[in-house]
């Protein structure tokens, strides 16, 4: 054959060719020569001289689809609306599949003469021409499907839509389908392959041919369902077999429909079933949630979850119930371990909830967040309806204060640990960081001075879980306690060598603490009066005559209420060595030319304070060191040596009683806590108005509760009050066209 | 003897002895810390001058640089010199 343009008789021509159209379309045999001839006709004819006669092939082509389309259309209801989806999609199979070849037959035209004809993609996507309208030539696969759109599914469309949805009503009354899956699939599917060549909108048809009817018809199939269901009045039962139901027709879906319909039938099964019965399923939320069945919760999850807000009624059941159960575990605890169970019960509660909430309602955030709001609003519970205090900073600090302190027995090291790790989930909750971080440090100090710390490492492991979850300025008081640790140790060492140096026998072994007067919260009991037993005095001169030679500038103050010393008493049976409190000791070594003082005698010489007296000669009482005749210790009753004293242990100590928290330490340090509040308040009052200059005052006010918001939440009326101190002090004033606007004084 | 002491733990506090409260260079009180540095204590010294006054080491070392003439001291004009007691 020659490729070159040459006079062509169309008619002789179209009449062989024809003929090979009929055998592709139908998918009759074409010989592959034959298939060769007529494909080297089409291009003869597109470049015929001289004049091409593709247009006219085109025509031919496009009249004799119309026909061929129109005859098999009577074919198709041959047999009437019984056999009308089996014969449909038995012509639309071959037809389709015909189509495909017979586009590649007229590979030339297509490629040649319409593609150029029609321009680029570009062209037809944006420039909004619609292919399909008169006149416009399609290549000859897209123009065989639109005949079949046009003169096929136009006229037929809505008679098979009838029966496709009789079918898929057959299949959910589990009768026997008198059309077979395939043609039933097929056939809806052939309304998608139809439009397969179109650009945009390929699902168009499908949707409002069939997808449309087919989920209303479904919506009233859903909603009568869902009445039958409700009669039951149960609403587990209902959500089980709501939850099949979506499942069944889900598959259904999958086994007739194109993909894309799925999320359509299960939202429409949604609604119906769901989000209109709303209020029955509610109706047993209470119940659930507080019998935790947890089938039933995560079903109400999973079908709630799909209805726009109707999980936060849900979600608002778990908070309260989650409260509840939290504030139950805390109440009543009372006796000497109940901060431990008040912070054990909490991770209880908290735990048990978090695995809850992972198995039932897998992880949801909104469910996360109900924990977290429980857990905050338990654990900053304020007693006596919001008037009385919130325990849990001082709890909290208490418990890691048992486990650090040597006295835990029975608990491994690692144990210990892992607790400690776990209270910082407590901890995270509590608003009033800084009441925890006052406590937490008085019972630190008291554990370093009176060497009490189990293991410097699971203290200094504790102070950096605290200073990852509130930063470094929250632990910084904490860190410099243990740098005067290290300091006094070495100081320590040196005045040893002074003192060999000096050659001077102290007479006893002298070890001291020197700590910066700041970073200590050692409290207004600072100063005691007291005097110094003769038998300390040359330690205590030895050291200030060292100190302050080595020291320009630094004053010493003594805190003999926190020093102790070992004694060994050597007037009883056996001896015995015994660790106390240094005004215990003072007391015990007034007893060495006699056996009785009265109360007033050893006040006065010691010049202690009275409370001071009282509390350590009453612990001297109850350890069985002293006698007395009376309960109250008055300045005339007199005391005495216990000299039957005896004890299995030969070495111990009697500190833990002088030692304990006092009820107005407590007090004290809450005290403390709203001094800092204020001054931290002041702080950033002064901080941000210096940046900003001029700001009104609610600004001011939310810029503060920002910024304070890491360790407490300062009440309005207290920032209120600093403010106004402030403009006292002249750091801001009023500005003049207001006096809700502020502007900082430079 | 009845009782003898075999070891004694004293404790005391430290704090500096100044004139003053407040450093009067920057202000801040001796307590606390010069304002270049985090913690108080002995890695914020203070010094005390012959005229008796007293600030953070910090504080006079800077001012001290900052003086192209005379090195005096920024309270009372005195020529500055350190007193090492
Ligand atoms: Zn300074
Ligand atoms: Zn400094
Ligand atoms: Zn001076």
């Amino acid at each position: 054959m020659s490729l070159k343009p040459r006079k062509v008789d169309f008619n002789a021509t179209w009449s062989s060719l024809q003929d090979t159209v009929r055998g592709v379309i139908t998918l009759d045999h074409v010989p592959r020569t034959v298939w060769n001839d007529r494909f080297s006709d089409v291009y003869s004819l597109c470049v015929a001289h001289p004049e091409p006669l593709a247009d006219r092939l085109y025509a031919e082509t496009k009249q004799y689809l119309i026909d061929h389309v129109a005859k098999l259309l009577n074919k198709i209801q041959e047999g009437g609306e019984s056999q009308l989806i089996r014969n449909y999609f038995y012509y639309w199979s071959q037809y389709s599949e015909g189509a495909g070849y017979l586009h590649k037959l007229y590979f030339y035209l297509n490629q040649q003469h319409i593609k150029t004809q029609k321009g680029s993609d570009a062209e037809i996507l944006y420039g909004g021409s619609d292919i399909s309208g008169a006149g416009e030539q399609m290549e000859i696969g897209e123009l065989a499907l639109e005949v079949w759109r046009a003169d096929m599914i136009a006229p037929l469309g809505h008679r098979l839509v009838k029966l496709l949805l009789e079918v898929i009503n057959q299949d959910r009354a589990q009768q026997p389908l008198t059309v077979p899956i395939e043609a039933v699939r097929g056939t809806i599917l052939s309304f998608v392959e139809v439009q397969s060549c179109k650009k945009k909108g390929q699902l168009q048809l499908y949707q409002d041919l069939f997808e449309e009817p087919f989920l209303d018809a479904s919506g009233e199939h859903f909603k009568r369902d869902a009445a039958r269901l409700l009669q039951e009045k149960d609403v587990s039962l209902y959500m089980e077999k709501v939850m099949a139901k979506i499942d069944e027709e889900l598959l259904r879906a999958r086994k007739f429909l194109h993909f894309s319909s799925l999320p359509k039938v299960s939202q429409r099964c949604e609604s119906h079933m769901v989000a209109e019965h709303l209020y029955f399923l509610y109706s047993e939320c209470m119940n659930m949630v507080q019998g935790e069945r947890k089938k039933d919760l995560s079903n109400m999850y999973s079908l709630l979850k799909s209805v726009p807000n109707a999980i936060s009624v849900l979600v608002d059941t778990v908070l309260e119930h989650i409260k509840a159960q939290g504030l139950t575990a805390v109440s009543n605890l009372q006796g000497e371990s109940m901060h431990i169970h008040f912070v054990e019960n909490l991770l209880k509660v908290y735990k048990k909830y978090k695995q809850l909430i992972q198995e039932v309602f897998n992880a949801d955030q909104n469910f996360v967040g109900a924990l977290d709001k429980a857990c905050s609003s338990v654990i900053n519970h304020k007693s006596n309806g919001g008037r009385g205090p919130c325990r849990s900073p001082e709890l909290l600090a208490k418990y890691c204060d048992t486990l650090l302190k040597k006295s835990s027995k029975g608990i491994s090291e690692s144990e210990v640990d892992e607790k400690l790790s776990q209270s910082i989930i407590i901890f995270k909750y509590i608003d009033d960081k800084d009441v925890f971080q006052k406590f937490y440090s008085r019972m630190l100090a008291k554990r370093l001075i009176h060497q009490q710390t189990q293991s410097m490492d699971a203290e200094e492991a504790m102070i950096n879980r605290l200073k990852q979850a509130c930063g470094y300025e929250f632990t910084n008081k904490l860190h410099r306690m243990f740098t005067d640790m290290s300091v006094s140790a070495d100081l320590n060492n040196k005045f040893g060598e002074f003192l060999k140096k000096e050659n001077i026998d102290l007479g006893i072994t002298f070890n001291i603490h020197v700590l910066q007067a700041g970073a200590w919260p050692l409290g207004q009991t600072v100063v005691t009066p007291f005097a110094l037993p003769q038998q300390l005095e040359k330690s205590v001169q030895m050291f200030e005559k060292f100190y302050h030679t080595s020291f320009n500038g630094r004053k010493l103050t003594w805190l003999h209420h926190l020093c102790q010393a070992e004694l060994r008493l050597e007037y009883l049976k056996k001896p015995y060595l015994v660790t106390m409190q240094t005004f215990q000791m003072a007391i015990l070594l007034l007893f060495e030319n006699t056996d009785v003082l009265t109360c007033g005698e050893i006040r006065d010489t010691l010049q202690l304070s009275n409370e001071q007296f009282q509390r350590h000669a009453s612990s001297l009482i109850d350890c069985k060191f002293l006698l007395s005749e009376s309960e109250d210790l008055k300045s005339e009753s007199s005391l005495r040596l216990n000299l039957e004293y005896s004890n299995k242990r030969t070495r111990f100590r009697i500190t833990a009683a002088v030692q304990k928290e006092t009820p107005q330490e407590v007090e004290h340090t809450m005290n403390s806590v709203e001094e800092d509040r204020k001054l931290y308040l002041q702080a950033a009052i002064v901080r941000i108005m210096k940046s900003r200059k001029v700001l009104k005052h609610n600004q001011l006010i939310q810029e503060v509760c920002a910024q304070s918001k890491v360790s407490f939440a300062p009440s309005i009326p207290m920032i209120k009050k600093c403010i106004e101190a402030l403009i006292d002090k002249q750091y801001i004033e009023r500005t003049p066209h207001s006096s809700e606007e502020y502007s900082y004084v430079a | 003897m009845k009782v003898t002491i075999k070891n004694w733990v004293g404790v005391a506090t430290w704090k500096w002895v100044a004139n003053d409260d407040n450093c009067g260079i920057c202000r801040m009180p001796f307590d606390g810390c010069c304002p270049d540095c985090k913690l108080p204590g002995d890695d914020c010294p203070l010094v005390w001058g012959q005229c008796s006054h007293c600030f953070h080491m910090h504080c006079i070392v800077k001012w001290l640089q900052s003086q192209q003439v005379n090195q005096q001291c920024p309270m009372c004009r005195q020529e500055w010199k350190f007193n090492n007691k």
